[in-house]
């Protein structure tokens, strides 16, 4: 079967009333959970699963993948307007779209994470199309060694996005990590940090970092100021369209976004919360003027909102392809094909290609509905500003603790929120970057367990990261990205 | 002079949090080697570079004027105790009686005076939640306490 | 006389009370019964209890409601039955790992698989497979154990330090008389991905995450660790008593109900019959099989006896590996 006979199958299969309804009520489900502090895609569709014991295969997996990349689009909402991220992912989008917000500009803000979110997705949708096969080779192409090294790179790259002196913001990055050893100890099976608390055997809840870091911290901080500003003034509607500076802005982060995500998602034990940090580490990396980033900047937002959304469209490959699922979501979308009895592997497409291209054209179906949803709905989530916050944050909080619980029903992770609220807040006040601690979380326990494996594959002998090419050019390029701020205070102390 | 007390404080704790780490890890986990490192590599290592990265945060901060920063006490101790408040009760008491007590917490330490807006806030609240979450994503999540 | 009336009242109401307990094994259920389920929905686990709770919840005229609760490998869901106590409406469905090695494996347990907990009965079982890529210069058992003759020559994966592939390994090098290489992973999916890149020679798992791979000729399948072919990969030659492996050579993972210690003999009786009744069906039968479990009828002595004879075999898995470290 061609791509083009693929297409137009899948539409065919896409476009059957009863995939399309499912398709259509995953997606507004999947905002509204995204939209819903702490309670992310992973929740909905662990409650949806149940029911798709009742619906055809097509339209079972077509609705949970809606729901998955439809909360890629409402996690941006509460990350704009309240610094309070929907989900992990859209953590790094308080970064800029807060500041945005603050300056009347949520409107615009709002409106570059929609676009870009659909740019991204759409992209990415071509990406899949046009390189699945090679995607799919890339997932086993890589090794340990090259994710220890790749993993590296990315924490080193990113290490910037703080604002403030070096050292404030190299010691969250650094909690960070040691944050994420909490648990047992993939190498070993010893439990670290545990203290005796069966709870802890998994590590720290994600969820529950990332509320309490950005969540609490802003709500504590903002009870008495939000009291004493006021509303903000209110938005004419000129306010809410971007000016032409802010589309000519977005263009390029959209596109590099989507080819870093494109390729994140596609391998495995990456994924889109690590897209989306490195977007922005790109972006700001790549800016002219990089001191923008942080205060405002459109880029900040557009980078990383493309690339986590195409990242949720590249990670069905190998899902879909090798039978490999990349993150928990995944293998949430494994288990419900396996429920379906399609056992999805290298012979997917050929044993099951209405399931396949059925789900890759509901993908763009899908995100035209998203975007047509959402696009009206700006001007509604910007009037919410105007609620009193006192009105707002006990909802909040209600909000983040069912999120926090929904991951895996467990109340020790709410309590575990209410700690790390506080110590998140203590941070804020001092201006230390939650973010950064957040990344040291996410990519730490990649470095490490990678790279004790990458050591044990190859018996203890180091050459192995100079030996292979991949992983040899990442050390190269981390190198490289250690040396430069060297070489430019060299040249500016001699000339 | 008021020095960089935050700075200063956040340093010293991070520097003790470091050594501790590391101290911890040193004497419970195996350090292994550089080739076959044991799960205590990482920790020791990471809580040392912590512990050098605090003093460098706090030994510059005390001989430095930093800027007057508020911290919001109530509202911490609102926030927090509303989250504890929900997190220990939610098992035994179920989600009505649970969210109405955390909202009623929390609003407390709202700079507005008065019972009756805190009070059509809390009855708002739960049967938002109870509607999105029991009737709407229907939770496993009992609603009331389990009759006795 | 209106106190004596009202205390008679009151009297009679917890006569009431205890006549309904006490007739509880009759009525029961009377209200919705909990399933606590260690792994996250989707998964194998708790496909398995739902598969199970709908059945169940028509025979008894009562919701059965399956409760995800992850993590420690289900040692929280089995935390979390006990800790609402023998009331029962209380259940588990959960693998081997927490009920047979969790004690050696996790400190600060807070539960004994014998004493705390009732087994009601045994549901499914599943073979693993020793899987190798394509290019694996053997094709049988016996040329496996001759190219891992020098130690730690051959390397294979696992789900983690403790894990059923990882103690089916070491039995299996132990019987053979090897010395493998162990490298953890935290899934199937990266011990498969590792070995369709090459990094890693080998990994005992179950069939149906190799069989994708191996219709794709990817990889090689040379054995199974269950005492007789499996149906689901039928060509697969059975472990024992190939090449010098002892003839009673099992190892199989397997999901099970249970109880708190002190439920209701009688209501654990109940279950268990409805439970067979469940697994006699062909059609139930057809859809583990489907996923790679084989559905296993029978009583509460015989899962007693599955959770006494496996805590001893990896008993003895775990020190000599322990020993070795």
């Amino acid at each position: 079967m061609t791509t083009l006979e693929g297409l137009s199958h899948g539409l065919t299969v896409a476009l059957q009333p009863s995939v399309l309804i499912y398709s259509l009520f995953g997606a507004l489900l999947g905002t509204l959970v995204g939209v819903l502090p702490g309670i992310g895609a992973m929740a909905a569709i662990t409650l949806l699963l149940p029911i798709t014991y009742y619906i055809s295969s097509e339209a079972a997996l077509v609705m949970l993948a809606a729901v998955y990349y439809g909360a890629q689009y409402g996690g941006a909402v509460a990350s704009i307007l309240l610094r309070l991220p929907g989900t992990p992912q859209s953590a790094v989008t308080t970064l800029d779209g807060y500041p945005m917000a603050q300056q009347g500009r949520a409107g615009v803000a709002l409106f570059a994470a929609m676009v870009s979110s659909f740019a991204g997705s759409m992209l990415g949708i071509v990406i899949l199309v046009a390189l699945a096969g090679w995607l799919g080779r890339l997932a086993t192409s890589f090794g340990a060694a090259e994710y220890a090294a790749m993993m590296v790179m990315g924490l080193v790259a990113a290490s910037t996005i703080g604002e403030g002196r070096p050292a404030k913001s190299l010691s969250m990055v650094v909690l960070g990590v040691l944050l994420g050893c909490v648990g047992t100890d993939v190498n070993s099976g010893v439990q670290r940090f545990t203290f005796g608390q069966v709870q802890l055997l998994d590590g720290i809840n994600l969820v529950a970092l990332a509320m309490g870091l950005f969540g609490l911290a802003e709500v504590i901080g903002n009870i008495r100021k939000a009291e004493r500003d006021g509303p903000p003034p209110h938005v004419s509607l000129r306010q809410l369209v971007p000016t032409r500076d802010d589309l000519r802005r977005m263009v390029a982060p959209i596109g590099r976004g989507t080819l870093l995500g494109g390729f994140f998602g596609a391998l495995p034990g990456t994924g889109s919360t690590i897209s989306s940090f490195l977007g922005y580490a790109l972006e700001r990396r790549v800016a002219r003027q990089p001191e923008r980033f942080g205060n405002g900047a459109i880029e900040g937002i557009a980078g990383p909102e493309a690339a986590n959304n195409s990242a949720a469209i590249t990670a069905f490959v190998p899902t879909l392809t090798l039978g490999i699922p990349g993150d928990p979501i995944m293998a949430l979308m494994l288990g419900a094909l396996v429920i379906h009895g399609i056992q999805p592997g290298p012979m997917m497409l050929e044993a099951h290609p209405d399931m396949f291209w059925g789900l890759v054209v509901s993908f763009g179906i899908g995100n035209l509905f998203l975007l047509v949803l959402n696009l009206p709905l700006i001007g509604l989530w910007v009037s919410m500003l105007r609620i009193p916050f006192r009105w707002l944050y006990p909802a909040i909080i209600v909000f983040v603790c069912l999120g926090v619980y929904s991951v895996r029903g467990s109340t020790f992770d709410i309590v575990m929120v209410a700690g790390i609220g506080a110590i998140g807040y203590a941070l804020a006040v001092a201006a230390f970057s939650p973010a950064l601690l957040l990344l040291g979380f996410v990519l730490g326990p990649l470095i490490e367990t990678n790279l004790r494996r990458a050591l044990l594959v190859s018996r203890g002998d180091l050459v192995t990261f100079v030996e292979r090419p991949v992983a040899c050019g990442f050390v190269i390029a981390t190198a490289a990205l250690l040396a430069l701020p060297l070489l430019k205070g060299l040249r500016r102390r001699n000339g | 002079m008021r020095r960089d007390l935050y700075d200063a404080a956040w340093g010293g704790v991070l520097a003790l949090l470091g050594l501790a780490v590391a101290g911890w890890a040193a004497s419970n986990y195996d350090f292994g080697s550089l080739r076959r490192m044991g799960p205590g590599f990482f920790p020791v290592v990471l809580g040392l570079v912590l512990a050098a990265l605090g003093a460098l945060i706090a030994v510059p901060a005390l001989a430095r004027r930093g800027t007057q920063r508020h911290f919001a006490w109530p509202e911490t101790v609102g926030v927090v105790g509303s989250l504890l408040i929900f997190g220990l009760l939610l098992n035994r008491a179920g989600l009505v009686p649970t969210t109405a007590l955390t909202v009623l917490t929390a609003s407390a330490v709202a700079p507005r005076p008065g019972i009756i807006w805190r009070l059509v806030l809390t009855v708002a609240v739960t049967a938002l939640t109870w509607v999105l979450f029991i009737g709407g994503l229907d939770m496993p999540i009992p609603a009331w306490p389990r009759s006795l | 006389m209106t106190d004596l009336r009202r205390s008679l009242a009151l009297a009679s109401l917890l006569a009431g009370a205890f006549v309904t307990s006490a007739a509880g094994a009759q009525d029961w259920p009377a209200e919705p019964v909990h399933v606590f389920v260690g792994f996250p929905a989707g998964s194998s686990p708790d496909t398995i209890a739902r598969l199970v709770a709908e059945p169940l919840a028509e025979a008894m005229g009562q919701p059965v409601v399956v409760e995800n609760k992850p993590g420690a490998g289900g040692v929280i869901a089995i935390q979390q039955m006990l800790a609402r106590g023998n009331d029962d409406y209380s259940f588990g469905i959960n693998i081997n790992g927490p009920l047979t090695t969790a004690p050696r494996l996790i400190a600060d347990l807070g539960y004994d698989p014998v004493a705390d907990i009732a087994p009601v009965g045994l549901i499914a079982t599943s073979p693993l497979v020793l899987a190798v890529g394509a290019d694996f210069p053997a094709d049988d058992v016996q040329g496996f154990i001759d190219a891992a003759a020098e130690p730690e020559a051959i390397s294979y994966g696992s789900v983690g330090e403790g894990s059923g592939a990882h103690l089916t390994a070491e039995l299996f090098a132990d019987a053979a008389g090897v010395q493998l290489f162990h490298i953890p992973f935290q899934s199937y999916a990266e011990v498969t991905t590792s070995i369709l890149g090459g990094e890693i020679d080998s990994g005992f798992m179950a069939p149906s995450a190799a069989l994708p791979h191996v219709e794709a000729g990817t990889m090689k399948m040379l054995g199974i660790t269950s005492a007789e072919p499996f149906a689901q990969v039928p060509d697969v030659p059975v472990l024992a008593g190939q090449a010098g492996l002892p003839d009673d050579f099992r190892a199989e993972l397997w999901n099970a109900m249970i109880a708190p210690a002190g439920t209701d003999p009688a209501i654990v009786e109940r279950l268990n019959a409805e439970l067979n009744k469940i697994l006699k069906n062909p059609e139930v039968q057809d859809r583990l099989l489907a996923m790679g479990w084989q559905a296993q009828p029978g009583t509460s002595e015989d899962l007693a006896e599955r959770i006494t004879d496996d805590t001893a075999m990896w008993g003895g898995v775990i020190d000599r590996t322990q020993a070795a470290n």
